[in-house]
Order: structure tokens, then C-alpha cells, then sequence
């Protein structure tokens, strides 16, 4: 896709990152805020930093970029010591998503994006096809948003924008902050589920720091925790640290034993979706209403022209209609196919139909997951997890 | 169906046209925009009707000539330019000194320190140099230039204070240098507080111009001396008058530049 | 130069005592000017932007072409120094007044009605109380901006420290020149440095330990 990418046979453009007793002391304090942390992260893995405020998982994932340098330990990206380039070289070909964006105010959606690829002297061509190119990538319309100032944007879009930005330069490793910190849970959920999707195509060495372990056990292929001074409580993957926590610790942090947890574990894809009456905008209320009355549903799922899921109708509200009417709103309901099941929970309470929507590529609905599925895998979990238990007594 | 629907998932509502296209203007704004000039160009229009029909004496006809009221403007006009620009390459280099690395430090000594010299008045500044340069031209520009230099200095610091650090560290960390931080981040971002500042210090360099006639240096202020020593109520207003319409004016065409210059993103 | 200041202190003193009470007496008459414009264009939101367009143009004004036109109105000697002084203490504590004023919480406005507070005790047991820290810091402004007003206002034989840089100026080429133009200039900043001294330590005294920074 572009010449700079060096793109591995199995679609993995991401490199090892290595942090060999890593320490970090600031002047004036007893204890070191990083305290010889040594991790390897695998190529093309995400790796969340998680653990409580205060505990060093900032100031870790800033030494990689050196924006904090540390006082001992080596990191190597790919085998090379950090240490080894200019500064601003080494952080031209990392990746930095932060909260919220953090996109500059003065300049528009392909200024912010285009940012580093100027920094690198790519020619004004290749850039501006870069930032449609990535504008496509986190699912906003180049044409539309490329000229607009952050301001101009809703939250989610500003943090999709930060996310293009970090990724403009197809660095092989992206270090995020708290990247969806900012924005409301729903949002937050799409983000994160646009991420997975986003990762699943290009093969990234992601590390990202959250306090929020429900983000952490979705979007991790591994999880770290660390405690203060950055020890390493756990580094794992999640079902290995929900099933197995190393200590007390980690056990309270995750809140694992727990069988709700788990949900955050199944993916919606994992599960059997149930089909739904489906109606399309536009169509006869009338052959809408016979189908819906066939299959015992009293409501319908509303789609439009591109099957894309814009709204849950109850059968009294269609028999007052002509015709299957417009939604109300522009939104698009539901989960992605790729969201956990503790998501699709969520979204089931908030529409109060007692089922989710689900949707795959470019949003089309592929059907839902109703409270019973979820709650035989909420008892198939425990069972497994008290064998489990049964089984290591 | 609405266009919106035609792209993918840009589900969370984007900021309303409406609120893009509002106004950014405050009401203050937007009176000091329009009413400043309206009040400058009728008062002056007035002035100079009263002028053009009044009966003057042989004393205030010889002080209000056409051709001396415009050569006074020009040069009270040139060393306010001239000062201002002497303020403007010093302050702003200051400004932008003092919010880096080590000498942050020192920024509220040096604030604390212009604050203190700010109270001193500025007839007094002017006569102090004059004492020690002699009178004329120059000496006029280097005791307005110290008068002037706070209010710009004050704003390029507070400015780029105010730019939000994580964007800085943004900038840092997508591989910036520091002064591609500064150039491209900062001081842009700092624009409006500064222009502002720049405003400021224009007008008061206008108004204290008016004291380079005490030595010799020019400027509409020697109208309101003659007016004092003659008596000449005519001559001591229309200096007045001229001196409050150009400050007017000036700070006008600053808040204009302003609203001109302000980073459209902001 | 300390030989002039040992011979001239008697009148040095009366000069800054005669600086001082000219802007402290036109301040304070401001401060009561500035809040009552400032109730009264908070009552009127409309006013509220005329005001600080007023107050932003007023602030434009330089004081020596103000002088010029107060001259012929109000004659030589202390008239026009007192409504120079005035007219420009006024400004900086009217925006900072409308600020504090609208700065203060509706629903404690709300419910000191509720309590059954009638307007005026509203205003001067709520509103002025809250609103106190940031009308001060107006009045800190003021005071600074007005003590060079004072000095400038002496070239119309207002009273004040501003004579001794006026005769300075007449006499220069003669060694008191320097002596004299000092006296007035330092004079003025070290008056104005206590002044603000004395703020400061007022409105500590004066501001509820309950809205203290």
C-alpha cells in the first residue's frame, strides 16, 4: 500500500518493542516512578498498560518516545536502542495518539494529519492522498471533514482525527494515552470497536495506557498491570488473567471470580446471532406487519436502503403508517460484530428490547443477540470457571 | 434521505452549521467595530467644518494651517510606527525568551519588575532621557519604547502560557522540534493575545507621542502646549480632539487586524 | 541628590501627600460611581456590552489630549485634574465591577430571595460580598493607571509629585534637573508600589475568608 510500510507475509507491519530494566527517577523523590521494568512486546500485539492513577504506565509509555527520558534501561524498537537516533527522527516514526485528540485548534483535519508526513518531507501529492486515505481508515468522509477545524468536530471525531494523525506516517509503533479517555461511553465503545477493526488490517505494535481494565481485557492481545513504581503486578492475556490472577492484586483490580467479567472476554461473534423481522424505510407497512406477525415479533428493525440498522419499531407504531416511515435521527443502532458481550448488554438495557442489534462491514445488520444467548453464556462461564477451580484444587 | 446517512458511521451528532457560521463576535466587539469609526469620522467631520467656518485670530490660524496640522500628524503618526516596531522586536523575542526552558523562571521577576516601571509616569520617562540623550527624535522612540514594551511583553508570555501543554507535548511527541513547536504551534495559537497586546501598546505609544513635543520631537501634543502657554482654547481642543481621534482610529484598525488575523480554527 | 532631598523634603512630602489624597479620594469616588453604573448595567443586559465598548474606547483616550478638552470647561488648577483622574479611575473598576457582579451564582440569587432577601440586601449582602475580590482588582488598576494621570495632570497646576518633573523639564541643562525629574518619577512609582501595598492588605481584610484564594 505504501512503499515506506514494510509490510510482513502475514499482515503484520509492526515491530518487537523491548524495555529492559527500564528506571526512572526524578530528582527529589524517594522511590523511582518506574522501577527496572523489563517487558517484551511482541510485534504487531496490542499491549495495554493498565493499573491505579499513580502507578507509572504514563511515564513508561512516554520513555518509549523518550518525551520522558529514562535515568537507566534500554528500549530497543526493532532490536534498535532509542537512544541510538535523533529525538525528533525517533518520534517522527512512532506513532502518538493522546486523549481527546489533541489536535491543534489553528489547523484543519488534513493539516493535523499531514502533520508528520511534511515533518518527513513527503511530497504534497502522496500526503494529501494519505489523509483521505486515512480520513476512510477511522470512517469519516474525506471530502466532508477533511477541511474542517477540530472544533467544527464532535468528540468522537476529533479522537478518530488523533487516531489518523498517529497513524500517518504508518509508524510500525503506535504508543496511545488514554485515547478514548475523553469521550462518552457509547462513543467510546464504537472507538474502540473502529480500533480492533482498524488493527485487524494493519498489524501494529500498539501500547496503550487506560485505567479502564473493561478496555483493557477488549482491545488487549495482552494486558500488563503494574503497581506503583511500575512493577509488573500481571503481563498476560486476558483470559489468562481473569482465569488465572497472579495475586490479590490483580485479582481486585480485575475484579476476576466474577462471572460477569467474562462477558467483556466473548466477543458478539462468538455467539449464535438470532435473525429479526427486518423492514426497509419506504417499504408497505402492511407486508412489514404480516411478516413481523408471522415470526411472533413485536417490533421490527428498521434498515435503509443499505441495510444499515436506523431504529427499533414497535408493530402499533407501523400499523399507524402508510409506509415504513424515516427514522428520526441519522444515528446507526447497534454493536459491532467485533464488540464484547458486555457491550452488546449494555446496548440491550439502553433500548429496552431485550436484544441487541449487530452489525458486520460498512455497518450492514447481520441480526442480534437476544438476553437469553447472553445469559447462557454468562452460566456457561461460571461453570467453566468453577471446574477450573475444581479442577487446580 | 439526508446526506449524512450516504457515508459511514459518523454517528455521534457533529457540531451544528448553525454554531459555525454564529457570529464570533461579542456585542462589544462589534459596537467598537462599527461605532468607532462612525464616531471617529463624524467627530472629525464636525472639527474640521468648525475649522473650515470659524473666525480665527492671526495666533490660531497660524497654528491650525492645513499644512502644519498634517505635518504635525505625519510625524506624530511616524514615531508612534517607529516606537511600536522598536517594542515589537523587543518584546516578543522577550516574551518568547522568558517561557522557555530556564528562564521560565525569571518570567515573574521580569513581569513583576515591567509592572513596577509601568507606574512610572511617562512625561517622567521622557524628560529623565532627555536629561540624559539630549532632546529629538530618537530620544522620544527609546522612553515610549520602554513604555510600551510591557503590555506586549505581558500578552507573548501570558499567550503562550496559555497554550495548552498536552498540545505542546503533542507536537513534541509526534516529532517536532522545538522551534517547529513554536512556530507552528505556539505562537500561532498565541496570535490573538498577542495582536491584542500590540493593540494596547500602540494606543498608549499614540497617546504619550503627545509629550514628544516637550522635547522637540514633534507631534500633535505641541498644539495642546501652544493652547496652555497662548491661551488659545481653540488651538488646546483641536489638539486634543486630534490626538484622542487618532488613538481612536488606531485602535480600530488594530481590532480590525485582529479579527482579520485571528487563526481561523480558533 | 540626597542633599536635595534632605533640603526639599518639607515640600517633596506635601507634593506626594497632595498626589496621594488626589487619587485616593478620586478612586474612592469612582469605586461608588463604577459599582452603581455596574448594578445598573447588570440589571440592563442590554447596556452590557455599550459599557465596556464605553469603557474600552474611554481607556483609548490618552490623558493629555483628555486634559486638553476638560481645560477650557473647568478652567486651570484642581477641576480638571479631579475629573481627569475620575473619568479614567472609573473605567477599569466599571468592566471589573460588571464582571464580579455577573459572576456571581443565579441560584444563590435564587435563593436569597427565596429566603426572602428583598434587592437591595440581596445586592449588598450577596452580590457585593462576592462579586468584592474582583471590583478590587479593578480598583488596584485604577489606582496604578491614575497615579500617572495625577502626574501628567500637573501641567495644569493640578497638585502633586507631576510639578517636580514639569520643573525638571524647564530647568534642564541646570543641575537639579535631574533631581527634580527623579523626584517626580520615582516618587510616583514608589507611591504607587505602597498604594497597592495597601490594597492588597485591605482586601485581605476586607474579603470573606470563605471566597479567599
Amino acid at each position: 500500500m505504501n512503499d515506506h510500510s514494510q509490510q510482513h507475509p502475514d499482515g503484520v507491519s509492526g515491530v518487537d518493542l523491548e524495555l529492559k530494566d527500564v528506571t526512572k527517577k526524578y530528582a527529589g523523590q524517594q522511590t523511582p516512578a518506574v522501577d527496572g521494568l523489563s517487558l517484551h512486546i511482541p510485534a504487531g500485539e496490542i499491549v495495554m498498560f493498565v493499573g491505579p492513577s499513580g502507578c507509572g504506565k504514563t511515564t513508561s509509555l512516554k520513555m518509549i518516545n523518550r518525551l520522558i527520558e529514562p535515568t537507566s534501561g534500554t528500549i530497543t524498537i526493532d532490536g534498535e536502542d532509542v537512544r541510538s537516533q535523533k529525538v525528533d527522527d525517533l518520534r517522527r516514526h512512532i506513532g502518538y495518539v493522546i486523549q481527546g485528540g489533541s489536535l491543534f485548534p489553528h489547523m484543519t483535519v488534513a493539516q493535523n494529519i499531514a502533520l508528520v508526513p511534511g515533518l518527513l518531507g513527503w511530497d504534497k501529492k502522496k500526503a494529501d492522498e494519505r489523509v483521505d486515505e486515512l480520513l476512510d481508515l477511522v470512517s469519516l468522509d474525506a471530502g466532508r471533514y477533511r477541511d474542517r477545524y477540530p472544533r467544527e468536530l464532535s468528540g468522537g471525531q476529533q479522537q478518530r482525527v488523533g487516531v489518523a494523525r498517529g497513524l500517518a506516517a504508518d509508524p510500525p509503533v503506535v504508543l496511545m494515552d488514554e485515547p478514548f479517555g475523553a469521550v462518552d461511553p457509547i462513543t467510546r465503545q464504537r472507538l474502540q470497536d473502529e480500533l480492533m477493526s482498524i488493527q485487524s488490517e494493519l498489524g501494529k505494535t500498539i501500547v496503550c495506557v487506560t485505567h479502564d481494565i473493561d478496555e483493557a481485557i477488549k482491545l488487549g492481545d495482552r494486558i500488563c498491570i503494574l503497581q506503583e513504581g511500575a512493577r509488573v503486578a500481571q503481563y498476560d492475556t486476558p483470559a489468562n488473567i481473569l482465569a488465572a490472577p497472579a495475586d490479590e492484586f490483580v485479582e481486585d483490580f480485575v475484579g476476576a471470580g466474577s462471572s460477569l467479567k467474562q462477558l467483556t472476554l466473548a466477543r458478539v461473534s462468538d455467539v449464535e446471532l438470532s435473525p429479526w423481522t427486518t423492514v426497509t424505510v419506504g417499504e408497505s407497512s402492511r407486508d412489514a406487519l404480516a411478516r413481523a406477525e408471522q415470526a411472533g415479533h413485536s417490533s421490527v428493525v428498521v434498515l435503509d436502503s443499505r441495510k444499515r440498522p436506523r431504529g427499533w419499531t414497535w408493530l402499533r407504531d407501523l400499523r399507524a403508517a402508510e409506509t415504513v416511515p424515516e427514522p428520526r435521527t441519522d444515528e446507526i443502532l447497534g454493536v459491532d460484530r467485533r464488540a464484547t458481550l458486555n457491550d452488546a448488554l449494555d446496548d440491550m438495557l439502553t433500548s429496552s428490547h431485550g436484544a441487541a442489534i449487530v452489525t458486520g462491514r460498512r455497518d450492514e445488520f447481520l441480526g442480534v443477540v437476544d438476553f437469553a444467548t447472553v445469559t447462557q453464556q454468562i452460566q456457561d462461564a461460571g461453570e467453566a470457571a468453577e471446574r477450573e477451580a475444581a479442577g487446580t484444587a | 434521505m439526508t446526506a449524512t446517512v450516504e457515508e459511514p458511521r459518523t454517528t455521534e451528532p457533529a457540531a451544528p452549521a448553525a454554531r459555525r457560521r454564529r457570529s464570533r463576535l461579542s456585542r462589544e466587539q462589534v459596537i467598537l467595530l462599527t461605532a468607532l469609526p462612525a464616531l471617529v469620522a463624524i467627530t472629525f467631520a464636525l472639527w474640521a467644518w468648525w475649522r473650515a467656518s470659524a473666525d480665527l485670530d492671526s495666533i490660531e490660524s497660524r497654528q491650525l494651517a492645513w499644512g502644519t496640522l498634517a505635518n504635525l500628524t505625519w510625524q506624530h503618526i511616524k514615531i508612534s510606527l517607529v516606537t511600536t516596531a522598536f517594542v515589537l522586536v523587543t518584546a516578543i523575542p522577550l516574551g518568547v525568551l522568558l517561557t522557555r526552558g530556564r528562564f521560565r523562571r525569571a518570567s515573574p521577576l521580569v513581569v513583576g519588575v515591567a509592572n513596577i516601571g509601568q507606574a512610572a509616569p511617562a512625561i517622567g520617562l521622557v524628560v529623565l532621557f532627555a536629561i540624559w540623550l539630549g532632546f529629538g527624535f530618537w530620544t522620544g522612540v527609546l522612553a515610549f519604547t520602554l513604555y510600551g514594551v510591557l503590555p506586549v511583553l505581558r500578552n507573548t508570555i501570558v499567550g503562550l502560557q496559555g497554550v495548552d501543554p498536552t498540545l505542546v507535548e503533542a507536537g513534541r511527541g509526534m516529532g517536532m522540534s522545538g522551534a517547529g513547536v513554536l512556530f507552528r504551534i505556539e505562537l500561532p495559537l498565541a496570535v490573538p493575545v498577542i495582536m491584542a497586546g500590540a493593540r494596547t501598546a500602540l494606543v498608549l505609544v499614540v497617546g504619550v507621542a503627545s509629550f514628544a513635543t516637550f522635547i522637540d520631537a514633534g507631534g500633535l501634543g505641541a498644539l495642546i502646549q501652544t493652547g496652555i502657554t497662548l491661551f488659545r482654547t481653540s488651538v488646546l481642543v483641536s489638539g486634543g480632539l486630534l490626538i484622542a481621534l487618532l488613538a481612536l482610529l488606531v485602535d480600530w484598525a488594530g481590532r480590525v487586524l485582529e479579527t482579520i488575523a485571528r487563526p481561523k480554527g480558533l | 541628590m540626597w542633599d536635595y532631598l534632605v533640603q526639599e523634603r518639607a515640600d517633596i512630602a506635601f507634593g506626594a501627600y497632595q498626589h496621594t489624597s488626589l487619587v485616593v479620594q478620586c478612586v474612592v469616588l469612582a469605586t461608588v460611581l463604577a459599582f452603581a453604573l455596574a448594578v445598573l448595567v447588570t440589571r440592563v443586559p442590554r447596556l452590557e456590552g455599550v459599557a465596556n465598548a464605553v469603557s474600552a474606547i474611554g481607556l483609548t483616550l490618552p490623558s493629555f489630549a483628555l486634559l486638553g478638552f476638560l481645560l477650557p470647561l473647568l478652567s486651570l488648577g484642581t477641576g480638571p485634574a479631579v475629573a481627569a483622574v475620575t473619568f479614567y479611575a472609573v473605567l477599569p473598576i466599571l468592566r471589573n465591577a460588571v464582571v464580579g457582579l455577573q459572576g456571581v451564582d443565579r441560584t444563590l440569587l435564587e435563593s436569597a430571595r427565596g429566603m426572602g432577601m428583598d434587592p437591595v440586601s440581596t445586592l449588598v449582602r450577596v452580590q457585593l460580598p462576592l462579586a468584592w475580590p474582583v471590583i478590587l482588582a479593578g480598583v488596584r488598576t485604577s489606582t496604578q493607571m491614575t497615579m500617572g494621570v495625577a502626574a501628567i495632570a500637573a501641567i495644569v497646576l493640578g497638585p502633586g509629585l507631576g510639578t517636580y518633573i514639569f520643573s525638571g523639564l524647564e530647568q534642564i541643562g541646570s543641575a537639579n534637573a535631574l533631581h527634580s525629574a527623579l523626584v517626580g518619577t520615582v516618587g510616583v512609582v514608589v507611591l504607587a508600589l505602597v498604594l497597592d501595598l495597601l490594597l492588597l492588605l485591605f482586601g485581605r481584610l476586607t474579603t470573606s475568608k470563605g471566597i479567599r484564594v
